[in-house]
């Protein structure tokens, strides 16, 4: 029960943590204010709670696909999410402006969404075995312990990003929060997939190369929604979200760097 | 014009239970005493299949397998449907999440 409980937590902390981890660095860097993490937070934790506890209910929504639906549809809109924060920090990057309420408010979402979708699974698991005799003591000291792992990795995740300068913690930022939106946008397939709206299949199987469900495949799992066996459905999701953030992002940074320089030529 | 209606609606109903028996196969996989019975389940090659789990503890299992990309909480008590397929022959291994040690089965399609 105790390395049940390690290993269920620090998969469910590592994927939210590191994208908490991504915004508050970047946002550290670029001198906005973090009030919203608080509140992301707190919605996370009754999101979680709110969740976990209707699950059998929302299991049963669309003929039994409930879940996978709720679950891809949090992916998709947290995909959105960031889209738009990107855009937004490279806008804040080039021309320094307080907080605007859309913008605390998105990332409010953001980790609120992130949290829920993984924290219901700690809050389900948790208490329904709680209250079994032989599991108290090894399930929370599991389950610190898979917090603990996943907090120091996101620990020295945070300080590695801080490490840049501004502009290049801003490009190393949007990079990996590319790969984590798109992750979850493959995930969400996935999760469509499973519930017969997409149609199933395998690209390849790179399990002999880099198992899934080793140290290496789980941190990749966690940070770009690595998958072993894509299916062709996965593989287009990623690359057309990947594309068109990256897209997004460049036509946003051309065009601030061409602002920049007719305002110097001036 | 009431029997037009019913006779369109048993018409619809019997298409209906027509297209679910020639459409996707249907197995049975219940959770008991944190085991999955039966622990190994044989599926046709190529096939889409609806795989209902049958949760019969009083605890959440989590339905996970890598080698088929699928989980899926399944709470104490509950019923629940997971697609599958379609899969070339082979042996795709599946666990509970929730209870690693007992929980193991796999599926083989051939």
């Amino acid at each position: 029960m105790l390395l049940t409980s390690v290993i269920i937590v620090i998969r469910e902390v590592l994927e939210a943590a590191l994208l908490v981890s991504i915004l508050l660095s970047l946002c550290f860097q670029l001198g906005i204010e973090r009030s919203w993490f608080k509140w992301g937070l707190l919605g996370g934790i009754a999101g979680s709670i709110g969740l976990g506890s209707q699950l059998g209910y929302i299991s049963n929504w669309f003929d039994g696909v409930g879940q996978e639906v709720i679950d891809a549809g949090l992916q998709i809109f947290i995909y959105i999410c960031l889209l738009y924060i990107c855009v937004q920090f490279i806008n804040h990057f080039y021309k320094r402006h307080p907080l605007t309420n859309v913008l605390r408010a998105t990332l409010i979402i953001i980790i609120s969404c992130a949290m829920t979708r993984e924290g219901s699974e700690i809050y389900i698991y948790l208490s329904a075995f709680q209250s079994l005799p032989e599991t108290g003591v090894s399930l929370y000291s599991g389950s610190a312990i898979g917090l603990g792992i996943g907090f120091s990795c996101c620990a020295l995740f945070y300080y590695w990003l801080l490490s840049f300068s501004p502009s290049r913690a801003l490009l190393v930022s949007c990079a990996l929060l590319t790969m984590v939106a798109s992750g979850m946008m493959l995930q969400a397939g996935k999760m469509l997939i499973q519930a017969d709206l997409l149609p199933d299949g395998q690209l390849w199987d790179s399990n002999s190369l880099l198992p899934e469900d080793g140290l290496t495949g789980q941190l990749l799992y966690a940070l770009a929604g690595y998958e072993a066996t894509p299916a062709p459905a996965q593989l287009i999701m990623y690359s057309l979200s990947a594309a068109c953030m990256a897209t997004v992002m460049l036509l946003r940074y051309n065009s601030w760097r061409k602002q920049k320089v007719a305002e110097e030529i001036s | 014009m009431v029997i037009k209606y019913r006779l369109s609606v048993l018409a619809l109903s019997l298409l209906s239970s027509v297209y679910a028996f020639a459409g996707k196969p249907e197995f049975e996989l219940t959770i008991r005493q944190h085991l999955f019975e039966p622990s190994i389940i044989v599926i046709p090659a190529n096939t889409k299949i609806k795989l209902w789990v049958h949760n019969e503890d009083a605890t959440p299992e989590e339905f996970e397998s890598y080698e088929l990309n699928r989980e899926k909480v399944i709470l104490g008590g509950q019923r629940s449907v997971i697609f599958i397929g379609p899969l070339p022959p082979g042996e795709y291994p599946f666990f509970g999440e929730f209870n690693p040690k007992s929980a193991q089965g796999k599926i083989i399609v051939e």
